[in-house]
């Protein structure tokens, strides 16, 4: 079927706690003002962290990850990066990267302002260079890994938010950017996730369903989705 | 003993020079045919002349001809000669039923001739003891089915247990062989056949349009052997007819709705009757429409997969009963087993395959002497041709023929592991056995090494998981598992048969669908219903209704690993769950519908109101001819329609439809959708098509080259939802995914990873990976219907017929009528997203 294509048009803009972000279609958000770069739950090194166990899935998504980034990077033009936590799939993958992935983070942490936040998955501090943190407050924001109810003006990742929209009978479902007045959840970075309905009792502590909003990633543009189309599963 | 313990003496006809020969049998079994008076038919004794000349067999019956027996005539003639130590006959069939029933059926005549002969099921339903008793003390003759065998083999003691073996019988065997069950039974096969080369094989099958190909199947694995092809024909033809309504044949649709007071009289009519339908839901929905107008309350059943077994056990226990007048029914009930008496099966909706037509038929009646009766109904007038096609096609006996592919290499894999379960594997034995295999007969050397190498560590470009290796090369040269608990992981994931994720569905009381009322605990514990696909289940919302298990119920909401729903009294439900034919209409039948349309002088046959109909479509429009396509142009309701009869099957359509958009976008001719159904395609613009293909800035031919199955087939194939199922199944069954275990999800031992994004992955960085390669291959049996659309676009090349009407044809109403009823297929399904945002901006508009 047919779909009328999306006109390339201005970055669609994001207004959260007065500032001004630009979500990407990779699932980052640039943040102008501050010339940062935000991604969550990159979950590197997670198809490898199978094998322990035999499961011998492809060991190319640390890879796929850090093209994703250094993409994001030189079209943005961002210098700093703040990696909003599980950007390692378990503490252990710091010590499984491949050479190249290595050598490209090495690269990385040399040449932008990055910083690590702790997640669940790799709640420890490690030496790849850059910045660990168990959060960040930033020109009156607070940078965390999980969503926090008393923590007001926040940005997390760690529930992969997804949508299923559904219209005449039609559905489709999309990771997406979910926020209220006082929180934003990003959607997973890493190509090795995926994503969890926002309509999910997990999301209900974190955020205000009178006011939520979401941004559902498309296949060329981003698309802010009424509330009403969502649906479960 | 043959399937109809009740029907002994119709097997076998009486002779009159009864005691003048010995049929070449030890005296006990010529005895115990003789005391009941029976001769043996032709081809009972054509096997056991096979057998004395040390050949292989393969025995082409229809359902009902003492086939099994025949089988195992020759194993019951060498035991009652010479005592046996060990197992002596491996029975495999594609059903555990079967297995169980057969077993039945071969234990009472071994009981009468006084024979110490033991008969013994192994299927996934044995206990575990048993299972293991059998592998130290077998029986002389087991029943089992192509994993149970795969299992067996596994075992280090599998040279000790098949050692003995002097013959495998093979029953179903046209239901296996072109599939992965049959790789698989193949390679296992290849196996026996290294482990005793005496062994023969008896292939049981029904009739098949190329006995060839089973016969070359069943000699590779022992190849000093010869086959002898052993045939049983005559009997009575079929009595076969369509039902002739009163009522108007609908248009479109696919549940005979029209039909049932007269399906009703037919069952009062007669004694037990099988209905088979072509999909789950067909059958719920006319099991709810006979029981509507059941006014008699005739025991009329419903079975079919997705119900629980113990409601399915019911039913079939009430059929052999005899306590049924009626099952409705679905593919389940196609294979041999005995139900009992059936005298006559209802085909509902168009048979869609003259094999699949034949072997239902022949579930009506075992007797072999006697006509089995079968009646057509089609569902709508399309299937009014397709049904006199079948017919036709019945009569003469014509089989629809399948191409076979080569071995699937997921089950390689899998099969290299087990192999390497049972013993330490030496890669050049294994390549010479595995290519043994029929399937694997062409499988080359660096092909097989990448097998391994996968199985050993993932088989990736970069060496990373050396350290974690399932097999490790030894110093002899041979490959070992380097763990006991990879035996443990092979065990569970064997097979070939990989189900979509399902769900249980459980009655429970509804908790109301009040306004404002959305909290409240939902009852718990009522009555398990079956199964149902995830993927339904997931899309519905509370409230939402639909038929299961012959009733309409209300969706409650998914915990844990199942589905809750309730009662509901609603009269229609709310969500269709047909979802489309499950078996595409074959190429066979599919020409000779075009052939009959082609044909007005073919037509005396048909229905006054088909006949009219394409009368009328000859007058407006234009007949589709046999080898060429009709175009149809026509606007309405201010969309420009495009409408084309390829008549391949729904399948082939909707991916046609999918390439013609895109080359139409291209094209700038604003396609805004399209809907595709077994014989038809429309496709709706916005901008006049009609006109464009006329004025010639759009050129028929080149929408309809054949290199549209290039480049944009690819492209689209590799987003395709289609090629994402189908690597899934390859990544389970080849063990890079470990199965769902039904219970097993919550124990959350281990995360799985989703296959999507496996496939994503590997798609990107090693698109020629050994499993993409197993997926693409696969691609070529699961997707025929592009294999098909190839032969469609090279037969239609150049013949391409443009119609440009002012106004709808007759011929386009039924596929224009699905319009709306189909979920239409989005690329990406990027259309849901931009409604919805659009309706945001007009909120945000204040509009």
């Amino acid at each position: 079927m047919s779909v009328a294509q999306a006109q390339p048009q201005s970055p669609l803009e994001l207004i959260f706690a007065a500032q001004t972000f630009v979500p990407l279609l990779s699932g980052a958000l640039f943040w102008p003002a501050q010339n940062a770069l935000l991604v969550a739950d990159l979950h590197l090194e997670k198809m490898s962290s199978f094998a322990k166990s035999r499961q011998f899935f492809p060991p190319y998504d640390t890879k796929a990850t850090l093209a994703k980034l250094e993409r994001d990077l030189s079209e943005t033009g961002a210098t700093r990066v703040f990696s909003l936590g599980d950007s390692f799939h378990r503490d252990e993958g710091t010590t499984t990267l491949q050479i190249h992935d290595r050598a490209l983070i090495a690269e990385f942490v040399a040449h932008y302002d990055w910083v690590w936040i702790a997640g669940n998955h790799d709640p420890s501090a490690h030496d790849l260079g850059g910045h660990c943190c168990d959060e960040l407050s930033m020109d009156g924001l607070m940078l965390s890994h999980e969503p926090d109810a008393n923590i007001a003006q926040q940005i997390a990742g760690h529930l992969h938010p997804g949508a299923r929209i559904r219209i005449n009978g039609r559905s489709t479902k999309r990771p997406c950017f979910v926020f209220d007045h006082d929180r934003l959840i990003m959607p997973s970075y890493g190509v090795s996730t995926g994503n969890l309905n926002v309509l999910k009792p997990a999301f209900r502590p974190v955020m205000n369903k009178e006011n939520m909003r979401v941004f559902a990633i498309g296949r060329d543009q981003i698309y802010p989705v009424a509330t009403k189309y969502l649906v479960n599963g | 003993m043959t399937k109809t313990t009740r029907n002994h003496s119709d097997s076998f006809q009486p002779s009159p020079d009864l005691f003048s020969q010995s049929w070449g049998m030890p005296a006990v079994v010529r005895d115990w045919f003789l005391a009941r008076h029976w001769t043996p038919r032709p081809h009972q004794l054509d096997m056991l002349e096979a057998d004395r000349a040390g050949k292989s067999a393969l025995l082409i019956a229809p359902t009902g001809a003492g086939k099994t027996l025949s089988g195992f005539l020759p194993s019951i003639c060498e035991l009652a000669n010479t005592p046996h130590e060990g197992l002596h006959t491996l029975y495999i069939s594609p059903l555990k039923a079967l297995a169980v029933d057969v077993a039945r059926n071969l234990v009472n005549p071994i009981e009468e001739m006084g024979l110490d002969v033991r008969v013994e099921t192994r299927t996934g339903d044995t206990p575990s003891s048993r299972r293991q008793r059998q592998r130290f003390d077998p029986p002389s003759i087991l029943m089992t089915t192509p994993e149970q065998l795969a299992l067996m083999l596994s075992h280090a003691e599998a040279p000790k247990l098949f050692g003995t073996l002097r013959r495998v019988v093979l029953d179903e065997l046209h239901a296996l062989a072109l599939s992965k069950r049959g790789d698989l039974l193949s390679l296992g096969l290849a196996r026996l056949g290294t482990m005793c080369p005496d062994l023969k094989v008896s292939a049981l099958s029904a009739t098949v349009a190329h006995p060839e190909i089973l016969r070359d199947w069943i000699a590779a694995p022992c190849p000093a052997r010869d086959v002898a092809m052993v045939s049983q024909t005559g009997g009575a033809s079929p009595e076969l007819s369509i039902l002739a309504s009163d009522d108007r044949v609908p248009w479109a649709g696919h549940s005979a709705q029209y039909a049932v007071p007269e399906l009703l009289d037919i069952i009062q009519q007669n004694g037990t009757s099988l209905l088979f339908v072509n999909t789950r839901s067909q059958a719920e929905m006319l099991f709810q429409s006979l029981w509507e107008l059941n006014e008699d309350s005739l025991p009329i059943a419903l079975h079919h997969g997705s119900l629980d077994v113990e409601q399915r056990r019911k039913v079939e226990a009430a059929m052999v009963a005899g306590k049924l007048r009626a099952v409705v029914c679905t593919s389940t009930l196609d294979l041999g087993i005995d139900w009992g008496d059936v005298d006559l099966v209802m085909q509902i909706g168009a048979p869609k395959g003259s094999s699949r037509l034949l072997q239902r038929i022949g579930r009506a009646n075992h007797r072999l002497d006697e006509p089995s009766r079968a009646i057509l109904v089609p569902a709508n007038r399309f299937e009014v041709l397709e049904c006199e096609a079948a017919v036709d096609a019945a009569e003469e006996g014509a089989q629809d023929s399948e191409d076979p592919q080569p071995g699937g290499l997921d089950v390689l894999a899998q099969h290299v592991l087990g192999m390497a379960c049972s013993a330490p594997l030496d890669a050049d034995a294994q390549f010479d056995e595995t290519i043994r295999a029929w399937p694997y007969r062409d499988l080359t050397r660096e092909l097989f090494d990448r097998v391994l190498e996968f199985v050993a560590t993932g088989g990736y470009a970069l060496k990373a998981y050396e350290r974690y290796a399932r097999l490790r090369k030894t110093a002899d040269g041979t490959w070992r598992i380097s763990h006991p608990k990879i035996a443990q992981q092979y065990r569970l994931n064997v097979g070939t048969i990989v189900e979509e994720p399902m769900l249980k569905v459980r009655l429970v009381r509804s908790k109301a669908h009040k306004r404002g009322a959305t909290t409240g605990p939902i009852g718990r514990g009522g009555r398990m219903l079956g199964e149902m696909e995830e993927y339904f289940l997931s899309q519905l919302m509370p409230g939402d209704t639909f038929l299961f298990g012959g009733e309409i119920v209300a969706f409650e909401a998914i915990r844990d690993n199942e589905a809750y729903v309730s009662r509901s009294y609603h009269n229609n439900p709310k969500i269709p769950s047909y979802m489309g034919g499950k078996f595409p209409l074959s190429t066979y039948l599919a020409e000779r519908v075009r052939g009959t349309l082609a044909d007005p002088t073919s037509w005396k046959k048909l229905p006054d109101q088909v006949r009219e109909w394409l009368s009328l479509q000859r007058d407006v429009s234009k007949l589709p001819g046999k080898e060429s396509l009709l175009v149809e142009t026509f606007p309405k309701a201010d969309k420009y329609f495009i409408v084309c009869y390829p008549f391949e099957g729904r399948l082939a359509h909707q991916t046609l439809g999918m390439l013609l958009t895109r080359r139409l976008e291209r094209d700038r001719a604003k396609p805004l959708g399209f809907v595709a159904s077994e014989y038809a395609l429309a496709i709706w613009c916005a901008l006049d098509v009609g006109q464009m293909f006329k004025s010639g800035r759009l050129s028929l031919d080149e929408l309809f080259s054949e290199d549209m199955l290039g480049d944009d087939l690819e492209d689209w194939l590799d987003e395709s939802s289609l090629m994402r199922r189908t690597f899934r199944n390859c990544a389970i069954i080849s063990g890079l995914i470990e199965r769902r275990h039904p219970g097993k999800e919550k124990t959350g031992r281990q995360m799985t990873m989703s296959s999507d994004l496996i496939y994503n992955v590997l798609y990107e960085h090693e698109p020629d990976h050994i499993l993409m390669q197993a997926t693409r291959r696969d691609a070529a049996r699961g997707l025929l219907d592009i294999e098909r659309l190839g032969h469609c676009l090279k037969r239609i090349k150049r013949h391409i017929i443009h119609q440009n009407l002012d106004r709808i044809s007759p011929l386009a109403v039924p596929v224009m009528l699905e319009i709306g009823k189909e979920p239409i297929f989005g690329e990406g399904r990027e259309s849901v997203l931009v409604e919805a945002a659009e309706e945001l901006m007009r909120e945000a508009a204040g509009e």
